[in-house]
């Protein structure tokens, strides 16, 4: 892993299109802001993370549907 | 509505040639994939009378993987869900599109359970499709649809 020391204000360009920039510096954590093309996907980890493995439990259920998709055609 | 997308029935199956060749027709493709599943790029969507309203999203490429979908606002009347520009612009959507929304079911101890926080959208226009991680998501990965029996 590649490690930065930057103050306030600092920035680290990563290629020419994305830029991440510490805002600003608290006790408990750091605001960061980051600029990217619209074709980058950024997210927080655990967000993704959380989205991830939610996916992975969803695969094929392996229950029957019939009767939640009956309950589901109920006006 | 609906029909742009939905191509193969899954009640009656076809020749192996006839699903090969509607499955290549009517794939959506999935630039960025699908968390968990990245490798996948292009799926279709099967629709059955047995499960409908329920649809499956299924893999036609990489790994398999196949998901059960529901409209959110099938779950929730009131379910909204603004695209980021960055979701639009992967998508090709202009303002006008009609865009097919599903939250992936999930199973868990045998209660089932909708995504309603990161729906998978797809654009029957264009046969894109995109999992959308809003940032302020307002809804739960797991929104219960049964209680448990």
């Amino acid at each position: 892993m590649l490690v930065f020391t930057r103050r306030r204000q600092e920035a680290i360009r990563i290629g020419d299109r994305i830029e991440v920039r510490v805002l600003r510096v608290g006790r408990d954590g750091v605001r960061i802001g980051i600029t990217a093309p619209p074709d980058v996907p950024v997210h927080r980890e655990e967000i993704y993370e959380e989205i991830r493995q939610a996916n992975r439990a969803a695969v094929a259920p392996q229950v029957d549907l019939s009767a939640l998709a009956e309950r589901l055609r109920q006006p | 509505m609906r029909t742009a997308a939905l191509p193969v029935s899954a009640d009656q199956p076809p020749s192996t040639d006839d699903v090969r060749e509607g499955l290549a027709r009517n794939a959506i493709s999935f630039p960025d994939g699908i968390p968990g599943f990245e490798a996948c790029r292009r799926f279709v969507l099967l629709t059955s009378d047995a499960l409908a309203p329920l649809q499956r999203i299924e893999s036609i490429e990489g790994p398999p993987a196949a998901f059960l979908g529901i409209d959110p606002r099938l779950v929730l009347e009131t379910y909204r869900c603004r695209l980021s520009d960055t979701d639009l612009r992967a998508l090709a959507a202009d303002g006008d599109a009609t865009l097919l929304w599903f939250a992936i079911i999930s199973e868990v101890d045998g209660v089932l359970y909708a995504n309603l926080r990161a729906p998978i959208v797809i654009n029957p226009q264009r046969m894109i499709g995109r999992q959308v991680l809003p940032d302020d998501g307002l809804y739960p990965i797991r929104h219960a649809l049964t209680t448990k029996a």
